[in-house]
């Protein structure tokens, strides 16, 4: 038998997991509690760690010379900039924070992204074999891509009535079937994630191993309490 | 609105420069400059907060529609908040059991629950939208269906050509796809990264009532 | 109404009653489908038992509690897979997470293996967590160029890294042979490959969600990804050719029924929507 803390945890993990699965009955207070609840502990739980960070930093590093702290705490004076959002009169000193991250943050992608995302992406598009000799299949597929990718990249940068002129005509339609093929995948990978996620939740509703056994009775128990409030408020609501 | 232009690029110019110019100087200043930053973010811990508390402390305070939820809201993000801190000569902080037990029976299942929930609403909408009224719709139709038998291991093992169905769909027209869309959109980051250095993007620094 | 129109407008609600039914249902009674193994599976099993000796890997817990069913089991099976082979082949292993949750989920996963025990391996010596890093894309550039800097301490322990052999010569990205990336999202692959892989060379594989598969494509095609585990499937794929079957393999068959449903839905509405327009038609 698990300790009775346990024992709560689990029938509590049950009951939140099955409120917010009471929406799919429709709108009701079971659904709207473990809501609130989520958006609650969400933004509370972030605290604990970003709190131990800057403790640990200011213990390990910034605190073991004098540029270090004056550093620390000058980032201590942008941060509590931060919350001049809140305020209409100093709500330019927030931008001044604002701006450091935006820049840095430009800056870290910036500088790499034409490689990661643009030249190795025109590489790899350059060193496609139209001709795979033995492999007939493989040299269709690479003809394929080496057609595929200009056209999407041309369906994107010719917009309007620009795609209703000459060759783009054609180049539209065949970028947009490529474009319907790839979205379809998406549509299928979207299915297995979806389900895979539901399919974790009905593991550990179950009780199924490495889940606490005892999830299944707080299941048929919670899912019962819920169904039956959820009907009698459908059916009371239709009576009167 | 100048100060903040001046420092994005500043900051900006700090990151890429060092990156293809070998100055020393610049290049320690950079990466000071970037793990500085990160106790700046670390900062803004408590907007969220904030932010959740004015929201729904205005609901409690007018009685508005909903408020017993508003302060179960509240409640939870105050104790959450109060047990996570960083003190644990006290029993507290992010190894407390208190704050253990919220994230494994609370925020672990309500998380994984919300994600899950479009499971149901993806086959509704299988259902219900998904028709091959033209030629377009029959190519995502037929091509996701494929990849949705294709991840399920009763039709794979029955009929294994929709694996070799499915990798040529990932192989060509996806990663046809994808990379199309990735080097457009890598060109307008960098489009959008430098209209923002030069100072003609400042839409990230609106807000506050102004101008 | 016809019939055809009453199957055009169905409750939703019969709907997700199916949707219950198709998932409960193998789990109460499992079915033991076989399973086919993929190439993904393949590439990353081998993948992993060719990672040459005396590497240094980076094991990155980029997602969070939501990301849980479907990660989770291909990272219990990946760290077996890396603590198996630990020792024999000298590998070090640094487990960190780029997600704040990362931390909190690698502590389900010591709930429920014990390194030291299962696989002999010590901490401190054999394999160490640093815990959470902060800053997303910045915090891996940040990490790449001083890794001290970023955590000064453990996390499991709380002690500093001077007190662990292992990180004795880990000081920067240069001394990373490999990052594994289970990710769920941002920041994730793009982003490493930003600040790690582009700078410094280091090679990535990923295992990641189903939703963001086809975004790993182009990456994978090009060679910036040398490996890709994409989804529940292939982890329970995964987990068959380590001859540990476990939560993905206990979850295909519900996998299976699902799709079937989905599959079943898709053609029944698509008949019946041909069929009205024929009978409107003629």
């Amino acid at each position: 038998m698990i300790p009775m803390w346990e024992l709560i945890g689990v029938w509590t993990a049950v009951l939140m997991t099955l409120a917010i699965y009471s929406f799919l009955y429709g709108e009701n207070p079971w659904y709207r509690l473990a809501e609130h609840i989520f958006a609650g502990v969400s933004v509370g739980y972030a605290v604990a760690f970003n709190l131990d960070y800057l403790r640990d930093q200011w213990v390990n590093k910034w605190s073991l010379s004098g540029t270090l702290v004056l550093l620390y705490m000058i980032a201590i004076f942008f941060g509590i900039l931060w919350y001049a959002r809140f305020s209409k009169k100093y709500f330019f000193a927030y931008r001044w924070t604002l701006a450091i991250i935006v820049g840095t943050g430009i800056g870290m992608a910036l500088r790499t992204v034409i490689f990661t995302q643009f030249l190795n992406q025109i590489m790899a598009q350059a060193r496609l074999s139209l001709w795979v000799p033995g492999d007939l299949l493989q040299s269709f597929s690479n003809t394929m891509i080496a057609i595929m990718v200009p056209c999407v990249l041309l369906y994107f940068w010719f917009t309007g009535p620009a795609r209703d002129r000459g060759p783009m005509k054609y180049i539209e339609k065949f970028a947009r079937y490529t474009m319907m093929a790839g979205f379809g995948a998406a549509f299928g990978y979207t299915v297995l994630t979806r389900y895979s996620l539901f399919i974790g939740r009905a593991q550990f509703l179950l009780g199924i191993t490495p889940n606490p056994p005892e999830a299944r009775m707080a299941f048929y128990v919670i899912a019962a309490a819920i169904l039956i409030t959820l009907f009698a408020k459908d059916h009371l609501f239709k009576k009167t | 609105m100048e100060i903040p232009l001046l420092i994005t690029a500043f900051c900006a110019l700090l990151q890429v420069i060092p990156y293809y110019l070998n100055i020393p100087v610049i290049d320690a200043a950079s990466g000071t400059m970037r793990e500085w930053m990160l106790l700046v973010v670390n900062m803004a811990v408590f907007v969220g907060v904030i932010s959740l508390g004015q929201v729904h402390g205005k609901r409690i305070q007018r009685k508005g529609e909903n408020w017993p939820f508003s302060v179960v809201l509240i409640a939870f993000m105050v104790f959450m908040a109060i047990v996570g801190f960083p003190l644990e000569n006290i029993g507290l902080g992010f190894k407390n059991n208190q704050y253990l037990f919220m994230f494994n029976n609370i925020l672990n299942p309500l998380g994984g629950t919300m994600y899950s929930i479009l499971a149901f609403f993806i086959t509704s909408a299988a259902y219900r939208a998904f028709r091959a009224r033209n030629w377009e719709a029959a190519f995502v139709l037929i091509s996701g269906t494929i990849v949705v038998m294709s991840n399920a291991p009763l039709f794979t093992s029955s009929m294994p050509f929709l694996i070799t169905w499915k990798n040529w769909i990932f192989d060509v027209p996806n990663t046809a796809t994808g990379r199309g869309v990735m080097i457009g959109a890598a060109l307008g980051a960098i489009a959008l990264a430098v209209r923002t250095l030069m100072g003609i993007e400042r839409g990230y620094l609106r807000g506050g009532g102004e101008e | 109404m016809s019939i055809l129109e009453k199957m055009q407008n169905i409750d939703r609600r019969y709907i997700y009653l199916a949707a219950w039914i198709f998932v409960l249902f193998p789990l109460f009674f499992p079915l033991g489908l076989p399973v086919p193994i993929g190439r993904e599976s393949v590439a990353w099993f081998d993948y992993i038992e060719a990672i040459p000796d005396d590497s240094v890997i980076i094991v990155s817990m980029d997602y969070g509690v939501s990301g849980m069913p479907e990660l989770y089991p291909m990272t219990v099976a990946t760290m077996h897979h890396l603590w198996t082979n630990c020792q024999a082949n000298n590998w070090k292993i640094i487990v960190l997470a780029f997600w704040n949750q990362g931390p909190l989920v690698f502590d389900t996963l010591l709930t429920q293996i014990d390194p030291a025990a299962d696989y002999n391996v010590v901490y401190g010596e054999d394999w160490v967590e640093l815990g959470w890093v902060p800053g997303a894309e910045t915090g891996m550039a940040a990490l790449a160029t001083d890794m001290w800097s970023q955590t000064p301490r453990d996390y499991l322990e709380d002690r500093p890294l001077t007190e662990y052999p292992i990180m004795a010569e880990i000081l920067t990205a240069d001394d990373i042979d490999l990052v594994i990336s289970i990710e769920t999202g941002t920041p994730g692959l793009p982003e490493w490959l930003r600040q790690w892989n582009d700078p410094f060379g280091v090679p990535f594989i990923v295992g990641c969600i189903g939703v963001s598969v086809p975004g790993m494509a182009p990456y994978l095609s090009s060679g910036q990804l040398t490996a890709l585990l994409p989804g529940l499937t292939a982890s329970g794929e995964y987990e068959l050719l380590l001859n540990r079957p476990g939560l993905a393999v206990a979850g295909l068959d519900a996998v299976s029924m699902s799709h079937l449903l989905v599959v079943l839905l898709v053609v029944i509405g698509n008949v019946s929507y041909f069929a009205s327009r024929g009978k409107e038609v003629s």
